[in-house]
């Protein structure tokens, strides 16, 4: 019995009894200003959601599309990786796989600070190109950091890898006989590819998309150290209302919304992953 | 007929090429630039050097946020796998009320946000009138290391066979003894697993450490993060950090190389003639 009720008793507590808190904060019923009076209120969620030119909603749907320009480039650059695994990489393809997704698994931290020395304007591109005398000396390209370029190459980075694992599970236990088959129905290599491989390696592809899509939806740590002002993530509001420029309570309408939002996506595409589980649940029935 | 041609492998194997640069360039950088004697990780390089070692490890607020993160990593390795074997077990359960739940929970931890659960522990906390401390940073990594624990343990846990628990039952063993000297010893290498991996996430653990960590004990990704927006302590957090991305890689691989070796060690156990055979 307390082996059943822990793990799922310690989420609740430490999850979404917090979850539930930052509600109560959103509609104003409660507050860390002391002496405040807490009533009732939706005034913070309609400034957000309606309030003229609101600067946050403003940000939201940038962030959403970076989010998806990220996740869909994440997929198409992992995508010929995937193929290069299961059809060319051969026997030793699972080594291969550790040796791309082995910087996945170094500190995240870590890996974009050394993108800040990379993009820095005296990092080594620009101190590379002005030692080659492509660009005079001093002169930095201005784009190269501090710029939403710099937040979507940081992201598109560190997901690339993680990607290509649903859609190599994918492609790699595509049966090789129905490529045989395609080939004496007639169909060229690129036509098998379009209308067989591709077609079945759509739910890898989904898959992938939801993996990089999720957790870069409250994504803050890149755009603080290679974002300018002007590319902040709806992450980085949410951090900024608990700490430099506190307000918990519109802080909580904006980390409330990005609950919902993840909700919405996992209502969206929750079927393409957590199949362990799901599978498992249909299997003990 | 091969699924690529010629031309294919050709352009695969480049693509391919070409990615592994991208993907390791940024390793690499910071493994150069922690040799270089320069005071900015810029172009040309100056000299080689280890002088950005030895002052990294004379920073006492660097090394003592080294071992804060170790120790706590190490706790949470433990009891996220503690947890996760418990949720494992109960989800291995042919007949569980409120299965649904019970997974919803599990998994909500690899959706909820970092940055909200940081929040939402920050709010839970003022709520109870409890000061931010480094046990709080313990207990947001412990869910969120949750998930991927029960993702680890709880396959391998179905791929046991129960008559080798069954007949640990009827041999008189207790549920609980069964359990301890039967099927714990079976679920070593995804314990092993789960350990490492729940390890990981809270040594690199930034979000929720940043906001819980109280101000005099940093965490080491927190001391990483402030430091490098420190022009004069770049370097050595390069140094740092060039040492923890080698032991990181060393780790991965070696994980890997037992994890071969424990299953192909199973499966030869498994092929073995029955017991009673004979």
């Amino acid at each position: 019995m307390l082996t059943a009720v822990t793990p799922s008793a310690y989420v609740v507590i430490v999850l979404l009894v917090p979850i539930v808190l930052i509600g109560l904060y959103s509609f104003g019923l409660m507050t860390n200003v002391a002496g405040t009076h807490t009533a009732f209120s939706t005034s913070d969620w309609s400034d957000f959601l309606t309030g003229a030119g609101n600067p946050f909603r403003g940000r939201f749907f940038t962030s959403i599309i970076v989010t998806v320009v990220v996740s869909g480039a994440a997929v198409l650059g992992a995508y010929p990786l995937a193929y290069f695994l299961a059809f060319v990489a051969g026997r030793h393809r699972y080594t291969v796989l550790l040796l791309v997704l082995a910087p996945f698994f170094t500190s995240y931290l870590l890996r974009v600070i050394a993108w800040q020395v990379i993009l820095n304007n005296n990092g080594v591109i620009n101190s590379a190109l002005w030692q080659l005398g492509l660009r005079a000396h001093g002169h930095a390209i201005t784009w190269l950091i501090y710029s939403k370029f710099s937040v979507a190459l940081v992201l598109f980075y560190a997901w690339v890898p993680f990607v290509a694992l649903p859609i190599f599970v994918v492609l790699d236990n595509v049966d090789r006989r129905l490529l045989d088959a395609s080939h004496d129905l007639g169909a060229g290599r690129f036509s098998t590819f379009l209308r067989v491989t591709l077609p079945m390696s759509l739910p890898g592809v989904a898959a992938g998309f939801v993996f990089v899509l999720i957790p870069t939806t409250g994504e803050f740590i890149a755009p603080l150290l290679v974002g300018g002002p002007s590319s902040q993530l709806f992450g980085n509001s949410v951090q900024a209302f608990f700490s430099d420029t506190p307000d918990w309570n519109y802080g909580s309408v904006l980390a409330l919304t990005l609950v919902g939002v993840v909700l919405i996506m996992l209502a969206l595409f929750g079927r393409f992953i957590g199949r362990d589980l799901t599978q498992a649940e249909g299997e003990a029935a | 007929m091969k699924a690529v041609g010629r031309l294919g492998r050709t352009l695969l194997t480049t693509y391919f090429g070409l990615l592994v640069l991208f993907l390791y360039a940024p390793l690499v950088v910071l493994m150069v630039f922690a040799f270089n004697s320069g005071n900015i990780p810029s172009l040309p390089i100056k000299s080689f050097s280890t002088k950005w070692f030895s002052s990294a490890f004379s920073d006492t607020t660097l090394t003592s946020a080294l071992l804060r993160s170790f120790l706590i990593a190490v706790v949470n390795g433990f009891a996220a796998t503690l947890l996760g074997v418990m949720a494992a077990v109960t989800l291995a359960r042919r007949r569980l009320a409120l299965r649904t739940v019970v997974v919803t929970l599990i998994l909500l931890p690899l959706v909820v946000p970092y940055i909200v659960l940081a929040v939402g522990m920050v709010v839970l906390l003022h709520q109870l009138g409890i000061a931010t401390s480094l046990a709080a940073v313990l207990a947001g990594h412990v869910v969120i290391s949750l998930p991927y624990s029960v993702l680890v343990i709880l396959p391998r846990l179905r791929t046991l066979d129960p008559s080798i628990s069954e007949a640990a039952l009827d041999l008189g063993a207790s549920e609980l003894r069964a359990f301890w000297f039967v099927t714990l010893p079976l679920l070593a290498p995804a314990l092993f697993s789960s350990f490492l991996i729940a390890f990981t996430i809270s040594f690199d653990e930034f979000a929720i450490a940043s906001f819980l960590a109280p101000p005099g004990s940093p965490t080491y990704p927190v001391v990483l993060y402030s430091s490098s927006r420190t022009p004069a302590l770049l370097p050595e957090v390069i140094a740092i950090g060039s040492i923890v991305i080698v032991l990181s890689l060393a780790l991965v691989v070696l994980a890997e190389v037992a994890r071969r070796a424990a299953e192909r060690r199973i499966e030869a156990l498994s092929q073995a003639p029955p017991l009673t055979a004979g």
